[in-house]
Parts: structure tokens; sequence; C-alpha cells
């Protein structure tokens, strides 16, 4: 009887430690690679997709830079360069003039530059552009949506949790490659994004 | 001790004493720079009157052909101004496999005018870039060669397209309007020139941004049009192209992209017009025929697009894009006038409102397509009742959203054009959103332009190209 079990248990003995042996081995080899991935990998940085955004505005009041390292960019591909500019002038403004009471813009970020009748061009003073999305709300609504957000890697700190991607609400937050690092509008493509969309900064 | 408090009070003193200067004379608001009108150097040059026009001046022929086919679709929004096809032929209730077929395909230059039919021919303000001519286009409706052609020299900038206009049409003639407001009318069946106006030239009208967008209307022997400048609305003889009567323009009223709607109140037939500056009745008969019977500048938008919807009752829905939202209006004759009351005014997040559609009452149900600055509502389909138009009935729902595309009805089914040529089949339902098809036609961009229907042929077309799609059971 006992002739018979012996080796028996030493294969199982033996199974046991081999098997051990295999799942420590596979584990240090996973680990090791997934470092030598990483290692390897490109650097990514926070960047939004302009497609997703609802332009809720959290990007001025939420990121830890003062004022945000969101701002506003122009597709000027995009753009219909009209004399009613649903970006620029408030919605009913009492004219279409370059007056403060017309502009959309809170801190007068957006220059308004008559090139020929009937068109006119739109650009951002950076330095003013606190992000607060409400041109682009317009721009979106009225427009053909050139206007659209852009974290600026200028300025960004390319925090490990942006604060802003915690709480935006459309998800449009997303981390992209450093050596593209800007999803520039382009095109008349709507409904998302595709890869030919990421744009090298 | 005591030495040291004295110094210590008189420092303290002395530093709120400096801090106090200092707030009273230090300006926060130095380094802030004036936004003041005319910073963006705008020119003059849109206000110059071009050279004269000569409207109508070239003309050819390129196929004769005729048709059995007895449809019409007569102008902007069909013969009733509703946007319903009363007596259609039987429409297919679903669709499979290549249904719905496109007929045929024609190209346009980049514009939202929709096309007119009138027996077997289709008519379309198009813009011609290559001889940068406004050209009036008859095609056939059953395989869509194109007939003749009535053109004439005008210089035009794309400005999210051209040409926006719909012909109006009858038995005997074609009348036209084109982008910088050339008013045209020729022989329907053979395109002859009648006659032509420059409304700017003539009545010193304000182009509309984005260029003209008043569809013109024939009524009876006259064409009734709202130019803005000296005279808010003229009536001009078909068949001569005599001016029959001038309403004067002492407001100033502009031309906007409405177009006029006639309504008839407690047997009174007038002229309704949303224009910019004001929302106005005109007498369309009688001995003050061309007279404002009332006018309400509470409506004022800069740009309307949506036509007027009259209701037997007195009320009148007024609404327009760009935040302007809705307005319901209520106009009761009162002795020999009239008195205009604001009944309600709302944005669009707020009730049914629209950016360039107008909205089409079907089994007393109001049916329109929300602007983009609806909130959750945006692009969507909803339904109100006329009597309560900030209750939705029912939506689309957010699946289904359509742009700023156009709509109408025929055989009891609402078809549906988004703006990137996917085109949907609904019943009207005044209880809940009822999708009987939907079939994308084409891969377009900003299929705007207004449909016609007639004989079970839909046409449509997004910025570049017109189709003809069979709908017909």
């Amino acid at each position: 009887m006992s002739d018979k079990n012996e080796p028996k248990s030493m294969e199982r003995r033996r199974f046991i430690r081999t098997g051990m042996q295999s799942v420590l081995a596979v584990s240090l080899g996973g680990i090791a690679g997934v470092s030598l991935l990483k290692s390897t990998s490109k650097k990514l940085v926070w960047q939004l997709d302009p497609f997703k955004c609802v332009q809720c505005g959290r990007c001025a009041t939420e990121c830890v830079m003062t004022p945000s390292a969101v701002k506003c960019v122009h597709s000027f591909n995009l753009c219909g360069y009209c004399d009613l500019c649903g970006g620029y002038l408030k919605p009913d403004a009492n004219a279409r003039s370059t007056a403060a009471e017309n502009q959309l813009c809170p801190t007068a970020a957006i220059k308004r530059q008559y090139i020929e009748d009937p068109y006119f061009e739109y650009v951002i003073d950076e330095k003013l552009c606190i992000g607060c999305a409400k041109c682009v709300a317009g721009c979106t609504s009225f427009g053909n949506g050139s206007l659209h957000l852009q974290v600026r890697h200028d300025r960004c700190e390319n925090c490990n949790e942006c604060a802003i991607a915690r709480v935006c609400p459309s998800e449009a937050f997303l981390r992209v490659p450093v050596d593209t690092p800007y999803m520039i509008k382009g095109g008349f493509t709507k409904g998302g994004t595709s890869k030919d969309q990421l744009k090298k900064g | 001790m005591e030495k040291r408090i004295k110094y210590g009070i008189l420092l303290t003193a002395i530093f709120t004493l400096l801090l106090f200067l200092w707030w009273m004379f230090h300006d926060p608001t130095n380094k802030f720079a004036e936004s003041i009108p005319g910073e963006d150097k705008k020119g003059t040059d849109s206000l110059k009157v071009g050279p004269p026009v000569n409207i109508g001046e070239n003309f050819q022929v390129f196929n004769t052909e005729t048709s059995g086919l007895k449809g019409t679709w007569t102008r902007f929004r069909g013969a009733d101004f509703d946007n319903i096809v009363k007596n259609s032929v039987p429409l297919k209730n679903s669709w499979s496999g290549n249904e719905p077929e496109i007929k045929w395909s024609v190209d346009l230059g980049e514009g939202h005018a929709g096309p007119a039919i009138y027996e077997g021919k289709v008519y379309v303000m198009d813009y011609d870039e290559a001889t940068r001519s406004d050209a009036l286009r008859c095609f056939s409706l059953e395989g869509g060669k194109e007939l003749w052609r009535r053109s004439y020299k005008v210089s035009l900038k794309r400005n999210h397209g051209m040409s926006r206009t719909v012909p109006a049409v009858n038995a005997e003639y074609v009348l036209t309007m084109g982008p910088r407001c050339h008013v045209m009318c020729v022989r329907r069946e053979t395109g002859d020139l009648v006659w032509g106006l420059d409304l700017v030239q003539k009545y010193k009208t304000e182009v509309p941004l984005w260029f003209t967008g008043q569809c013109p209307m024939i009524d009876g022997n006259k064409a009734i049009l709202a130019p803005g400048g000296s005279s808010v609305m003229i009536a001009v003889e078909l068949s001569t192209g005599k001016v029959l009567w001038e309403t004067p323009n002492p407001g100033g009223i502009k031309m906007s992209h409405s177009s006029i709607m006639p309504w008839t109140l407690n047997g009174k037939k007038m002229y309704v017009y949303s224009a910019v500056g004001a929302v106005l009745g005109i007498s369309a008969e009688g001995a003050d025929e061309g007279k404002i019977l009332w006018k309400s500048t509470a409506w004022n938008h800069a740009v309307v697009a949506p036509a007027p919807v009259c209701f037997p009752d007195g009320k009148i829905f007024l609404t327009a894009g760009y935040g302007a939202g809705s307005m319901v209006i209520k106009i009761s004759p009162s002795g020999v006038e009239y008195k205009v009351e604001v009944l309600k005014q709302y944005l669009p997040k707020d009730g049914m409102a629209c950016e360039q559609q107008t909205p089409v009452i079907f089994d007393g149900m109001m049916f329109a397509i929300e602007p983009k600055d609806a909130g959750p509502l945006r692009n969507q389909l909803i339904c109100v009742n006329p009597d309560d138009v900030n209750k939705v009935v029912w939506t689309s729902g957010k699946e289904s959203r359509f742009g700023l595309g156009p709509y109408l009805i025929a055989d009891k089914k609402m078809f549906l054009l988004n703006d990137e040529g996917t085109l949907t089949m609904i019943k009207p339902d005044g209880k809940k959103y009822i999708q009987l098809a939907q079939k994308k036609l084409f891969d377009g961009q900003d299929a705007w332009a207004p449909m016609a229907i007639a004989d079970g042929r839909l046409l449509l077309r997004d910025s570049k190209k017109m189709y003809c799609v069979n709908i017909k059971q």
C-alpha cells in the first residue's frame, strides 16, 4: 500500500513546487515587462477633446493655475469670418461693433478685425483668455464651432491628477502623447476625434 | 517703555496713513484698455451700391422636354404656406434595402436655395461662381436634365453659401430674388424675361447678413416683396413689372431672412412680415391695400429667418435664432384699428423655438426642431400644443437630433432631413415620437434648404448638390 502511494506523493510535491516556480517566474517577468514598457513609452500630457466639450465653464475655475492653463484657440480654416459672430457678440447685441457692452468675452480677449466686406477676423489674446468657454458656447451654437478650448502646455503643470479632468461633466479630458499634445479642430468632421486630428504642438 | 509704545503707535499711524494714501491714489484699472466701437476698423464698402446689374441678361437652352406630371410645389412652404401636401400620392410607409431611391442629382453653387416644382419642371435659384452670375435654372423633374437657364452677372463672395431663396411659380410666371436682392420675373415655360427689379438700387434695401433669405411671394397677379429701405413692402404687377403700391417705412424696418405670410383675420386679408426691427401686418385688399394695419417693435432681433405662424384666433407665433427665442402676440381688431398684445416671450430652452425653419401645424399640434442653444433639447424635434408653446408634449430624444435641416408633411408622414443628409420619416403624432424609417441618403454638409415635393418625388439638397428621391408607393 505504502509502496504504491509514495511515488504519487512525490509527484504532487514536485508538481506544486514547479507550479509555484512557474507562477513566480511569470509574475516577475510581467512586472519586468510592464516596467520596461513604462520606461520606454512616450510621456503623456493632459488635453481636452473639443468635440466632447460642453462649455460648462469649469476649465476657468477648477485649474490649479490662475488664470487657467486652458485657453480658447481658433481654427481659422473653420471660421466663417462673419460680421455677426456668435462667439464674439452677445446674443441680440445692440450693434455689431467692438463696444464693450456688445462683447461676449468677459475679459475682451477676442480681437475683431475687419478684413473686407463681408469678412471679419477674430483673434484670441491668450494673455487675457481665462478659458471660460463663453465664446466657445456661442460659436458652437450659432457658428461653425471654430472657437474651442485647449490645454496650453506652456502653462499646464501636467498634474498627475488634473483638477479639471476630475470634475469635467463630459469626460472630455484625456491623456495624449507629448509629441502630439493638441487636438485642434480641423475640416468639418463632427461627432468624434480621429487620430489625424491630433496635431503636433 | 512709554517711549517704545509711543514710537510703535507713531510708526503704526504712519504706516496706516501711507497705506491709506496708496489705497486712495492707486488705480487698479490703470492697465485696463477700453473697448470702444470702431476698433475693428470696419470699412464702408458694404454700404456701397454696386454697378447696375442687367437682370436676366443671359439665357441658355440646354434641352427640351414635355412631361405628363401634374404635381406642384409652387413656393416656399408650398401652395398653402404650411409645408403640408394636402392631396399627395400615396407614399411608402417604410423603406427597405436601397429605398428610398435617389433618382437623380445635380451639382449646384454653394447655397441653401430650395426648389419649386410646377408640372414636371423644377425651378432653382442658383449662383454660378464660374461666371459670377445669379441663375434661375429649370430642370426636368423626371430625369434631372437642365432645360434652360436665365442668368445675370452679379458679384458675390461666399458667405455661408450664396443663394438661399425659393422661387415662386404659377402657371405663367416664375419669380425669383437673388442674393443681393435682384428680383426677376420670367415666363415659366419658356424662361423669357418679363421684368427685373433691383431692390438695393430702387429702395435702398440693406442686403441682409449672409445674403437674401426672403422668398418672393406671388399673390394673384402680383409679386409681393418686402424690401425694407424706403418701402417696407411693395406689390408689383407680374405681367408688366409696374409697381402697384409701396408701403412707406418711417420706422426704418430692415429686410430679414423671413418670408411674407398671408393671413386672414376676421375676414380681413393681410400680409404678415417678421422683419428686422418689427413684426407688422399690411392690408392685402380693399381701399387700404398696402397700408400698415398693425405693427409691433416688441419683436426686434438682428437675424430672423423663420416665417411667422399665424392662427385663426389672432395669435401669431414668432421665433428666431441666435439667442432670440420666441414670442406669441395677439392681434385684436379694435374699431378701425388693431391692438397688438405680447402674450409670451421666452428663450429657446423654455419652449418651442427655431433658428432657420418654420414650425409645421398638423392635426392641431405644432412641430419644430429646436436650435442649438435650446439646452438639452438642442436639435431635437419637439411637439407642442399651440395653446401652450412652453409645454413640450414630446421630443425625438437625445439619440434623434436633426441639426438645422428642413421638414415637411405629405401623406400624413413627416420627412426630416438632417444637416449631413440623413432623411427620417416619422408619423406626426400628437402624443409621441413615432419614427417610421431612416436612411442616410448622401454624405452632405449644411443640408438646410427647404425641401419640395410633388408626384411622390422629394427634392432636397445640401450646400452643393440637389437630389431627387422617389418616395412614392
